[in-house]
């Protein structure tokens, strides 16, 4: 395992990183989330939401069995979430990577347990939610099948990763100024906030952020070559241009 | 009835590998990272089967304890606290018949990665004032990198060293009372016992049914990686190779969501109507009730030590 979560390590918080106030801060912030994400598909999916977010979050998990070749014979992989919050949409994406981000934190102590609400945040709420509003505000009302779709999916891909990393470098920051003892001795990630935020931010966006890019643009690719009808919302405007055509006809 | 050769279960840990000759790429790594998935699946399994201390407990008391535990490790600043849970936690291992070498091994395995990088800097005067405990460089007055000036002498600090160790042995310690949650309960088994603890029955499912799936998913990967490795002569060009990895990707996720189609009408023709029941046979024994109490006391006694109301 040791491999693959090299590159997946910056963005999994572990236990002992955040101090108790940021991570229950984080819990109270992600409890209505889940909650409201789970009543939206249960009213949208009824009974197809189990077998659905069942398989993504398991192909959330898998993803980042797929290593990549990467300049300088390195391989690498993605975080996945930007390609799923734009096929799936984002409240789809909410439950099933943070089932994922729940199973690798019980199974591999990937990413802590005080820390799943803090992981999930950033990876299952920020990540799909930027990738599937900036993908749908640069693709517009282009066809399905326009390149520009690919170069919005890149976009997204590339934004919401570093966008996800400048959060995460934001929680760590904060970590000194809310916990330290009366000699001012940090307890928890001791760096502040101007060095953990460029950190992160530095490490994505000359980085990570750029192999998410290429990743989501080129899975998107493929599924706009192969089956249009699986992304979200599209399938609902061809069953609209379908009931048009029945009405005029 | 099942003939008992069929219920016995191997206990000892198995090894998979695959064989490369010559150098690893991104298709060996692939297969091998999905080997070893397998087989800390398949070593956890055989460890939850054995009849130790922890193995015995109803598995909501046992997450329950475990969690409590976790969040109140959590609050602690305090190296000796720390080991000490620590050690616990090997001790429960023991109990448990967990090969105590490979549950630590396990454990520090990932710790470098973890905390090391965040860690490492920290022993330094450069992030942290504090008292010289090792002179490595002296560098006089007005040195500097670039914009950023430095201290007259480059050493390792007493609170830094001290910073360090907490940090690392708190995230130690946490990993490794996840470990032990993780290889001494059965997955079904575990993931049913999340309702304890508030998980709605919809999840619950999910999260089993999704546990599943990966193994399948996982070797799905897998095949395609060897057959890719079995029609290569030449490798390609990097781009081409990316373009070939997010294919398979893509086609992944449409196998999926379609294989998700497929289950939901086979469990429709089953009677599955959208409402989730979840088998529950737990029975809480007065020893599950102990183990609760003596895990919560232990979590409570931390946060008071922790928080100063209470003096060691």
């Amino acid at each position: 395992m040791n491999d693959i979560l090299v590159n997946g390590e910056a963005m999994h918080i572990p236990d002992g990183y955040l101090g108790p106030y940021t991570y229950i801060a984080l819990w109270i912030i992600m409890i209505p989330i889940w909650y409201y994400a789970g009543r939206k598909l249960s009213s949208e999916l009824k009974s197809r939401q189990v077998p659905l977010l069942a398989l993504a979050a398991a192909f959330s998990f898998v993803i980042m069995m797929f290593n990549v070749p990467i300049p300088g014979g390195s391989t690498g992989h993605a975080v996945g979430a930007a390609i799923i919050g734009i096929v799936l949409g984002p409240w789809a994406a909410v439950i099933a990577i943070s089932v994922a981000l729940v199973l690798q934190a019980l199974m591999f102590g990937d990413g802590g347990i005080t820390a799943i609400a803090a992981n999930c945040f950033n990876m299952a709420v920020v990540m799909p939610f930027v990738a599937y509003y900036a993908y749908k505000l640069i693709s517009g009302s282009t066809e399905i099948t326009s390149s520009r779709r690919v170069i919005a999916a890149a976009i997204a891909g590339y934004i919401s990763l570093a966008i996800a990393a400048g959060f995460t470098g934001f929680e760590f920051g904060i970590q000194p100024i809310l916990h330290h003892t009366a000699e001012g001795v940090p307890l928890y990630m001791p760096y502040s906030l101007g060095v953990t935020v460029p950190a992160m931010l530095l490490e994505h966006v000359f980085g990570f952020s750029i192999l998410e890019a290429l990743i989501t643009a080129l899975i998107f690719a493929y599924v706009q070559r192969t089956d249009t009808t699986l992304l979200y919302g599209e399938k609902s405007a061809a069953q609209k241009k379908k009931m048009k055509t029945a009405s005029t006809a | 009835m099942i003939p008992e050769w069929m219920k016995e279960v191997d206990v000892g840990p198995c090894s998979c590998s695959a064989v490369y000759h010559g150098k690893k790429g991104f298709v060996g790594k692939t297969i091998d990272g999905i080997f070893s998935f397998l087989q800390e699946a398949f070593v956890s399994e055989t460890y939850a089967k054995r009849d130790g201390l922890l193995q015995s407990l109803d598995p909501r008391a046992k997450l329950i304890s475990i969690l409590a535990v976790i969040f109140a490790t959590s609050m602690v600043g305090d190296l000796y606290l720390l080991i000490i849970v620590y050690l616990a936690t090997l001790l429960f291992a023991y109990l448990s018949k967990v090969d105590v070498l490979f549950f630590i091994k396990r454990v520090w395995l990932f710790i470098p990665i973890f905390a090391g990088i965040i860690a490492l800097p920290m022993v330094f005067n450069i992030f942290f004032p504090g008292d010289p405990l090792i002179l490595l460089a002296y560098l006089g007055p007005g040195a500097h990198i670039g914009p950023v000036s430095l201290p007259d002498s480059i050493f390792i600090t007493k609170q830094g060293v001290n910073l360090a160790v907490i940090f690392t042995m708190r995230v130690a310690t946490c990993v490794s009372s996840v470990v032990l949650l993780f290889i001494t309960t059965p997955q079904q088994v575990l993931f049913k016992s999340l309702r304890s603890v508030g998980v709605p029955k919809i999840y619950v499912l999910t999260l089993e049914m999704a546990y599943r799936y990966i193994f399948l998913l996982m070797d799905m990967v897998r095949e395609m990686y060897t057959a890719k490795k079995a029609r290569t002569i030449k490798s390609r060009s990097m781009f081409d190779e990316q373009k070939w990895v997010g294919g398979r990707m893509g086609y992944t996720l449409i196998r999926s969501i379609d294989m998700s189609e497929k289950v939901h009408m086979a469990m429709m023709s089953r009677g599955f109507n959208g409402d989730v029941k979840v088998m529950q046979q737990f029975n809480m024994q007065h020893r599950d009730y102990v183990a609760v109490a003596a895990a919560i006391s232990l979590s409570l006694l931390l946060v008071l030590i922790a928080h100063d109301f209470i003096r060691v």
